[in-house]
């Protein structure tokens, strides 16, 4: 079967976090991305764990590897003089160019956008630094878990009257920034294929996490209220509600957005038909907490529901619904053995559209690169290998 | 190139989106709209059940939620019950390059218009179904909130107190999740060569919800290792929330990128003489197993807040910019809407809600060429009925008459 994005190729400078989760999404998609990478300074995300089997090294991380599927990588030292001529007669030969540097880093290596465009004007060029490229913060430091915060989204999720907790993650590295990242790429891309014109994007990623928070912005622009985190209750709703299950650290999700889920769950939980969400609270936790959140569940959802057990990463791995659809991939590696991926979330009829290979190896694709895209011979390659740009 | 461009100034010009959901895929619907493809809301007559979901504007009564996802966006209402609203359905869809569905507001499969009819019906037709479990298996008809698909895809286990129930992301981030891939998978379809035209794309929010697990799911299959939620709590010394003088800021001073930022925060607290700085230059700080127990967060605790309840929020990301460390103030959202670096960059636009005007969040991306833009406030119900049926070649009588007997709204 055909992959949607064949024939697109992608330089990607990306690093860490969001940059290289939204190039994988294009790999995964059929585009052949390849990762610029030096052994002088490499991505953070190499040393970071897990590691396969505990051990680190810079082709053993588990965190590194989920996000970097299907690309091909190159060794490329930026900081050689050489380094210059190569990046850009690569980028002669691209669509698209990604990076998520500091603002001024691609310029100062002579990789700007003016100057790659000079060079190949059909080039969509994406830049995805925390704050974007002007402002007066813009040269704050920062990673997706600072991003939660500066955006309000940090202090937003917890429960009233206590420190917020935010996700325990970098979810804007996650979902938001990529998500956003990879269509704007991809809408340029259509662009730049009927006109011949391509263009910068200038993607801040605190703006793309905030674009998701529209509704509670316009809360306060329109009526003024500042809002506190809303804990587990969704508004609107009659109630809703992370209550603990049997057994050790199990939980449970359950919903009633109208008297008619309510009802249902008084009924299941063998509780009076009378009691009411905002009286009744512990009798309701007192008898989630008899049942078992698998089961529980399944009851609640035969009575039209929603609940959910809340699933712990090894209840995830092992979830029927996401093994039917083939959402966790095992993909071989060289150095780290069958390793579990993610899939990605969607399927397509007719194109394939999945993780084919495992994260590659630091430089494992430099001498094909070269050869293939910018056609040197062995002895060029050896020679810009002994130079220090190949490295 | 020559000839005369097909597109202008806007990135999708020229593509015509079908938005048939709700509060799953209306997102979705927004992000093509803003960067220039027409895309018509198609309700069901009685309006679209996200209207009715909080929060709204006090006075009108508006929903802002629905409000801001359907900005920009054309509103007809269909009944797929009738004969005469299958038939503007399918008119519609002869018109699409893309048709969007959440199965919240209309039945498709059960008026004989399932995605595979469709398809086969019309070939080039591109149909996205981002529902949340996906089309099929074994949850396939469950029935799901925002706050059952964060948990039934791993993230409500991550999120919440070290000591306390998890907590769920705010603004309904497994809904966007799913309309974010689902903009993506879309737009991919639609950029591929000519031969692959004709698509299903069945997006899972389960699935994309388990995209935001980091490296849960690796740490448990690579070293056996179960990550748990942490709030409340610094993840590894130097990795979380800390309370200052007016808040609280967020600092990564560990834990990233080989710890690369370590020595700079060491030399930050250094210099504005924090008692036992120097202490944080034992080798030990480096040491995985030390930094993740319970000494090393407690030391790094009593050190840096015993600084931070001194400074303001303001003062100390003014000092993490020159000593460059990742912290970031956590802001509330009014303190966001005043964010001199937002206003800087003209983020934040106005819109019309509920008769008043306000600011809205602006734009995810800038685009140099084909710029991000926002034209028109979320249509009322039916606005456009009457210039998309003309459109469409009904007649002024067929859509008045449809009106009355309820096909269309």
């Amino acid at each position: 079967m055909k992959r949607v994005l064949e024939g697109v190729r992608v330089v990607d400078f990306s690093w860490v976090g969001a940059g290289s989760y939204a190039t994988k999404i294009l790999a995964d998609l059929g585009a052949d991305v390849i990762k610029i990478e030096s052994s002088q300074k490499v991505d953070g995300l190499r040393l970071s764990p897990p590691f396969a089997g505990g051990e680190s090294g810079v082709n053993r991380s588990g965190y590194f590897a989920d996000r970097n599927t299907s690309k091909r990588s190159m060794l490329l030292n930026l900081k050689s003089p050489g380094a210059l001529d190569i990046a850009l007669r690569l980028m002669e030969r691209a669509d698209i160019v990604c990076n998520n540097f500091s603002p001024g880093v691609m310029e100062r290596l002579g990789l700007g956008y003016e100057a790659v465009a000079e060079r190949n004007p059909r080039i969509v060029y994406l830049s995805m630094s925390m704050h974007g490229g002007y402002g007066p913060d813009h040269q704050a430091r920062g990673y997706g878990a600072t991003m939660s915060a500066v955006t309000g989204f940090h202090h937003l999720s917890g429960l009233p009257g206590l420190m917020p907790t935010g996700t325990g993650t970098n979810y804007p590295d996650h979902i938001p920034n990529p998500g956003h990242a990879a269509f704007a790429l991809l809408a340029a891309l259509r662009h730049a294929r009927a006109t011949g014109v391509g263009q910068s994007i200038d993607m801040a990623q605190t703006e793309a996490m905030l674009a998701t928070l529209g509704p509670e912005i316009l809360d306060w622009t329109v009526n003024g209220h500042d809002r506190p985190p809303a804990g587990n209750t969704t508004e609107g709703y009659l109630w809703q509600d992370v209550l603990p299950s049997r057994g050790e650290d199990e939980w449970i999700a359950i919903s009633t957005p109208a008297e008619t889920h309510w009802s249902a769950l008084m009924d299941v939980l063998g509780l009076d038909g009378e009691r009411h969400p905002a009286r009744d609270a512990d009798a309701v936790a007192a008898a989630v907490a008899t049942f078992d959140n698998t089961l529980l569940t399944e009851r609640l959802q035969a009575r039209g529901v929603p609940a959910a057990p809340v699933l712990s990463p090894v209840e995830v791995i092992e979830d029927p619904q996401l093994n039917h659809r083939e959402h966790w991939r095992r993909l071989p590696h060289a150095e780290m053995g069958d390793t579990l991926y993610n899939g990605q979330p969607f399927s397509f009829r007719h194109s394939v559209a999945q993780p084919i290979a495992s994260a590659p190896l630091l430089g494992e694709h430099t001498d094909e690169i070269c050869a293939e895209i910018l056609e040197l011979t062995p002895e060029e390659i050896a020679h810009l290998r002994r130079t220090d740009v190949l490295t | 190139m020559t000839g005369s461009s097909p597109v202008g100034h806007r990135a999708l010009e020229g593509v015509r989106v079908l938005d048939l959901g709700g509060e799953i895929s209306n997102y979705c619907g927004r992000m093509f709209a803003q960067l220039g493809a027409e895309v018509i809301l198609v309700e069901p007559v009685a309006g679209s059940s996200y209207r009715m979901s909080l929060p709204q504007a006090a006075r009108s009564g508006d929903s802002l939620r629905f409000a801001y996802d359907n900005a920009d966006k054309r509103s007809i209402g269909v009944d797929l019950a009738t004969e005469e609203g299958r038939e503007v359905l399918r008119r519609l869809a002869s018109t699409a390059d893309l048709l969007l569905d959440d199965r919240t507001e209309h039945s498709l499969a059960q008026h004989g218009l399932d995605y595979e009819l469709l398809l086969q019906e019309f070939p080039d037709l591109i149909a996205t179904a981002i529902t949340p479990f996906g089309l099929d298996g074994p949850y396939a008809d469950f029935v799901a909130t925002d706050a059952t698909c964060l948990a039934f895809g791993g993230m409500l286990w991550l999120g919440g107190y070290d000591d306390g129930p998890p907590v769920q992301a705010a603004g309904r981030q497994a809904f966007r999740a799913g309309s974010l891939f689902g903009a993506v998978a879309s737009m991919s379809a639609l950029v591929a060569p000519e031969r692959h035209r004709g698509e299903l794309i069945d997006v899972s929010v389960q699935e994309c919800v388990s995209l935001g697990l980091e490296n849960a799911v690796q740490f448990y299959d690579l070293e056996g290792r179960v990550r748990r939620r942490h709030g409340g709590q610094q993840k590894q010394a130097g990795f979380g929330a800390f309370p200052c003088a007016d808040g609280y800021v967020f600092l990564i001073a560990g834990g990233i990128g080989g710890n690369r930022f370590w020595q700079h925060f060491v030399d930050w607290m250094k210099s504005e003489g924090v008692e036992g700085a120097e202490s944080l230059e034992e080798s030990r700080w480096w040491d995985r197993p030390y930094v993740e127990g319970d000494e090393a967060k407690s030391r790094f605790w009593d050190l840096f807040t015993g600084y931070a309840m001194t400074r303001s929020k303001k003062q100390l990301l003014e000092s993490a910019m020159r000593w460059n460390v990742p912290l970031s103030p956590v802001m509330t959202v009014a303190e966001v809407h005043g964010s001199a670096q937002l206003r800087e960059r003209g983020f934040f636009v106005q819109t019309e809600v509920g008769g008043a005007v306000a600011d809205t969040a602006g734009p995810p991306y800038q685009l140099s060429e084909t710029p991000w833009h926002s034209a028109r406030p979320a249509p009322q119900l039916g606005e456009q009925t009457a210039e998309i049926m003309r459109e469409l070649g009904f007649t002024p009588a067929e859509t008045a008459d449809w009106k009355v007997r309820g096909a269309i709204a």
